[in-house]
């Protein structure tokens, strides 16, 4: 019986690949058919760059596990990857540090995501373009205007709605950044956020937000993919664009808006140092025997547990290494609102002050009881004065003599 | 004359329920606080400690148990065959009660009000007030289960509560409103002990016993 079940079940499993794959080669052809020609050809590139074949295979498998995809989908990424740079995009920046370009654009030795990311058909970045001023904004007109509905925008940075979006105005027109952002994203395919400022915020609204910054879904009320973390992987932004690419439409996201595929799981869920933690074998301070070891970071303030991303899983810099495992906690980037609510970030959240106070919850609980101790022996001892005279009816010898009459 | 009858105050299934959820309640806040500041425990291999997971195992495991008292609670307010106490939770709505009962505990009074709900106007709001912690801390606890876990209840549970944690802004404010309910659920204890003891000092009527043999005291006249 169970078996009988079993095999129904991956008939339809099968069934729903089958059907996945079918749509995904019809939308592949008609990305071929109504895209412009690939702007480079990667083979050819990567070759030039010095990744074999090999790594290339290699790098589709990843990839498609990477996209929880089964590994039938490999020739599929694989073309979706040469196909990568059909697609235009509109790289926009707002109140932000370019720090996630640069974390995409820079690496040890070029990996396939990075020469992918390079192939991009960049149709404006401000930081990248070779074009400023008027120029800079006639490209921008452009692409808009010629891949409308079709094209990718990107956004980094956070919108300052504060004194009516003056904080951030960019541009020889001097344009504020919610009249660009809403211009370009009311006719773009799809609206992308690239790390935790655009997504969430960041710092910028950090408290207390002089300027009054805030998410591009929250400032303009639309809904976006959220590639969160200060800097986001480079794969989780190449995964997302390769899918896009694949299947014509967006990943699962939960409901912050970031792809499931990437933020499903905690960083504490796949944890190398998860073992120490249910071991409690904490590091006490920075540098300790218990640093040296190797042991769990949550002591000195790691936000695993209360954090979704796969930075333990696919790692920085042609994955070398991550925070953790580099021995430095999780700070939590890929939450929102993390500067607030993961603080102090080397310290564990019951030393979080509670807003209105300087002082951590415990510390106010602890003067709560006592405080509460105190009120209560005050009125046991007000308590036994005012009744004492209560118990004057039944006393024992009262019974007595009652028993006697 | 005056006499001493005992009377039927409290059904078995609430002195069940009172007794389960105070020691869910007491453990849970031991294991809780460790959760939150553990010890490192140094000696002896890693292989063989497993001393955050027996914990976290622990308070898992009463949490859960308290998500079901208080269902059960919840039922019992509603269809309990002995009492069903719902409206007794709503005895603070009369104000003249309301405050001579402060005048009461206050001890400007010797007499309490007269009330036939079962529960006073104060001890009523301060129930309700504890049903809403374990309200939100069962939900709160639930999102902090459930965020580790693929299959089984949990994470049905989670998959149901998800947007409430994205509304409350992150997995990292959802643990900050556990541990500040936490020392809200202290308070109530200390008070509550208490006022239990306090009552049958004022009183006489057995309150601290009634809620292990279900009677409590009362003067009739013959």
């Amino acid at each position: 019986m169970a078996k009988g079940m079993n095999s129904e079940y991956k008939k339809m499993i099968d069934k729903q690949y089958r059907d996945l794959m079918k749509h995904c080669q019809s939308h592949m052809e008609q990305v071929e058919k109504e895209l412009p020609e690939p702007r480079e050809n990667l083979h050819e590139l990567l070759e030039k760059r010095g990744v074999s074949r090999r790594d290339f295979v290699k790098w589709t498998s990843a990839m498609t596990v990477a996209l929880m995809l089964p590994p039938i989908f490999k020739p599929l990424v694989a073309k979706a990857a040469e196909n990568f740079s059909r697609l235009p995009v509109v790289w926009l920046h707002f109140a932000e540090c370019t720090g996630c370009s640069e974390a995409f654009l820079r690496a040890s030795y070029p990996n396939v995501d990075d020469i992918l990311l390079e192939t991009i058909s960049l149709e404006y970045h401000e930081t990248l373009m070779a074009a400023s001023g008027d120029q800079a904004e006639a490209c921008l007109e452009k692409a808009i205007h010629d891949f409308e509905g079709k094209f990718i925008c990107v956004i980094e940075g956070a919108l300052p709605r504060g004194l009516n979006g003056q904080y951030l105005r960019i541009g020889p027109k001097g344009k504020t950044g919610i009249e660009i952002a809403k211009e370009v994203t009311s006719k773009a395919g799809a609206v992308i956020c690239i790390g935790s400022c655009s997504a969430f915020g960041n710092i910028q609204s950090a408290n207390p937000n002089p300027t009054d910054s805030v998410s591009i879904s929250k400032a303009l009320g639309i809904s976006t993919v959220n590639i969160a973390g200060c800097p986001p992987n480079a794969v989780n932004f190449t995964g997302t664009l390769l899918h896009y690419l694949m299947f014509g439409g967006l990943p699962a996201l939960d409901g912050l808006g970031r792809p499931i595929w990437a933020y499903g799981k905690r960083i504490h869920d796949y944890c190398e140092r998860r073992p120490h933690y249910d071991a409690s074998e904490f590091v006490e301070e920075w540098g300790d025997a218990g640093a040296l070891k190797g042991w769990c970071l949550y002591k000195v303030g790691c936000k695993g547990p209360y954090t979704y991303a796969n930075c333990g899983k696919v790692r920085f810099n042609d994955g070398i290494s991550w925070p953790i495992m580099a021995g430095h906690g999780c700070i939590g980037c890929t939450e929102p609102d993390f500067w607030d609510t993961m603080a102090p970030l080397e310290k564990p959240l019951p030393d979080k002050s509670l807003g209105f106070t300087d002082a951590t919850a415990d510390k106010v609980g602890i003067a709560l009881t006592a405080a509460t101790a105190a009120g209560i022996a005050v009125h046991a001892a007000a308590s036994v004065i005012r009744h004492r005279n209560d118990d004057r009816v039944n006393k024992p010898e009262d019974l007595q003599e009652e028993k006697h009459d | 004359m005056e006499k001493i009858i005992s009377v039927k105050e409290w059904s078995l299934a609430i002195r069940l329920n009172h007794w389960a959820m105070a020691c869910s309640i007491f453990i849970l806040i031991v294991t809780g606080f460790y959760i939150a500041t553990p010890f490192t425990i140094g000696q002896g291999e890693t292989v063989d400690k497993f001393f955050m997971g027996h914990v976290r195992f622990v308070h898992l495991l009463f949490g859960v148990i308290l998500v079901f008292l208080f269902i059960w609670r919840i039922y019992l307010a509603l269809f309990s065959r002995f009492h069903a106490d719902w409206k007794d939770f709503l005895a603070f709505t009369n104000i003249k009660n309301f405050i001579h009962q402060i005048k009461f505990y206050l001890l400007v009074t010797k007499e309490g009000p007269q009330y036939k709900t079962l529960y006073g106007p104060l001890q009523s709001l301060a129930y309700l007030g504890l049903l809403f912690m374990v309200f939100v801390i069962c939900v709160t606890g639930l999102i902090l289960m459930g965020a580790g876990y693929d299959a089984g209840f949990s994470s049905v549970a989670y998959t149901i509560l998800r947007p409430v944690e994205t509304l409350l802004g992150g997995l990292a404010m959802v643990r900050t409103i556990h541990h500040i309910f936490t020392w809200f659920f202290i308070l109530f204890i200390v008070v509550h002990i208490y006022m239990a003891f306090w009552y049958d000092f004022v009183l006489k009527k057995g309150t601290v016993s009634s809620m292990i043999s279900g009677n409590i005291f009362k003067k009739v006249k013959e």
